[in-house]
């Protein structure tokens, strides 16, 4: 065995975790080796001087001196809990109104269209309706077709300007 | 009553189900804040500080892990960041060491080597705080606290490989570092 490899089996050594097979392979290895003796040697006592004697009390009246701070922070708990959705849900609102905005204005808006133009778009003569007017002779005829029209059509639509 | 059950009613809003769980583990968590800080006081502070973490942070804790684990990684994250502030993870000086009392030749056999030990177990304490903070906190958590394996996995968040293999070479670290100290006492290497 190395002894780069019996320093790191000395180390799980310290803690019991290793097995037993392992456990007499390093034995062998410590026999031969006075270099890793010493380490292992080492490597015990630093154990022994990092741990505490006993565990620490903290300084008296420990939960005496807590509580009120407890009180006191679970009255700011809606505070601190309104403050952090807020700083959620100004950026989210703000994200939201960005949005909406830039839908609104980005997408492209298609102007109605007139109803001559509807016709020409059905391969339709726009002229077809209009022609019965224009080749009736009686002017009486013609007023009363002129009033019935209007009465029929919708409001026209106006194109919009580019 | 177990502590899932306290923690359950603290987090119904009980603050005796709390004083039980602050009662039963302020010793732990001073004694770990204190191998970190070194500092009665300021240890002191810090496991209030720990509490009033966990207190607030109850309403997270989902009762899968431990209590005892959930609540010291609050405090060594907390410790850590106490020390952060405070710029204690240094590097320890040659100055700093030299300041150690020394034994007195004149004093009497058993006082001397109490004194001897006192003055290497505060070497060695010293020098796990200028440790890389990697290795300083799995050194505290194992070989100062005692802390087992699976639960220094739990609270550092690392696999029980890595564990093992940072442990050995925090320990190799702290066994080189002292080395130079121990030879200028003219002591052996098995201190």
């Amino acid at each position: 065995m190395r002894c780069k490899k019996a320093e790191k089996w000395i180390s799980l050594s310290l803690d019991g975790r290793l097995n037993g097979r392992s456990c007499g392979l390093l034995e062998e290895h410590l026999r031969g080796c006075p270099s890793c003796r010493k380490a292992e040697a080492g490597y015990r006592s630093l154990q022994a001087l990092l741990r505490p004697g006993k565990e620490d009390s903290p300084l008296p009246r420990f939960w005496e001196r807590l509580e009120p701070r407890l009180k006191e922070e679970q009255k700011l708990v809606p505070l601190v809990l309104w403050e952090r959705w807020a700083l959620h849900a100004i950026p989210a609102f703000v994200a939201l109104v960005a949005l909406a905005a830039g839908l609104l204005f980005l997408t492209p808006q298609t102007p109605e269209m007139s109803q001559s133009e509807s016709l020409l778009i059905e391969n339709a003569n726009p002229f077809s309706e209009t022609r019965g007017l224009f080749e009736e002779k009686r002017p009486e005829a013609r007023s009363m077709m002129l009033i019935f029209a209007s009465l029929d059509d919708k409001p026209a639509a106006r194109r919009q300007l580019p | 009553m177990d502590e899932k059950q306290l923690a359950r009613l603290a987090q119904d809003g009980s603050q005796a189900a709390f004083a039980e769980l602050v009662a039963k583990y302020q010793s732990k968590v001073f004694s770990m804040a204190m191998s970190f800080i070194r500092n009665r006081e300021a240890a002191d502070d810090a496991a209030q500080e720990v509490f009033l973490k966990a207190y607030l942070a109850l309403p997270k804790f989902h009762l899968k892990s431990e209590f005892g684990t959930w609540l010291y990684r609050i405090a060594v994250n907390h410790v850590k960041d106490v020390l952060r502030k405070r710029g204690r993870a240094r590097e320890v000086s040659l100055e700093d060491v030299r300041e150690i009392p020394v034994a007195d030749e004149n004093a009497m056999e058993k006082a001397e080597a109490e004194r001897e030990t006192e003055a290497r177990k505060s070497l060695v304490q010293r020098l796990v705080q200028g440790l890389p903070e990697k290795y300083r906190d799995i050194l505290t958590l194992r070989d100062i606290r005692g802390l087992p394996y699976e639960e220094i996995a739990q609270v550092l968040r690392l696999s029980p490989g890595t564990v093992d293999s940072r442990l050995h070479r925090a320990r190799k670290m702290l066994k080189n570092r002292l080395a130079p100290y121990l030879g200028r006492e003219g002591g052996s290497h098995e201190m």
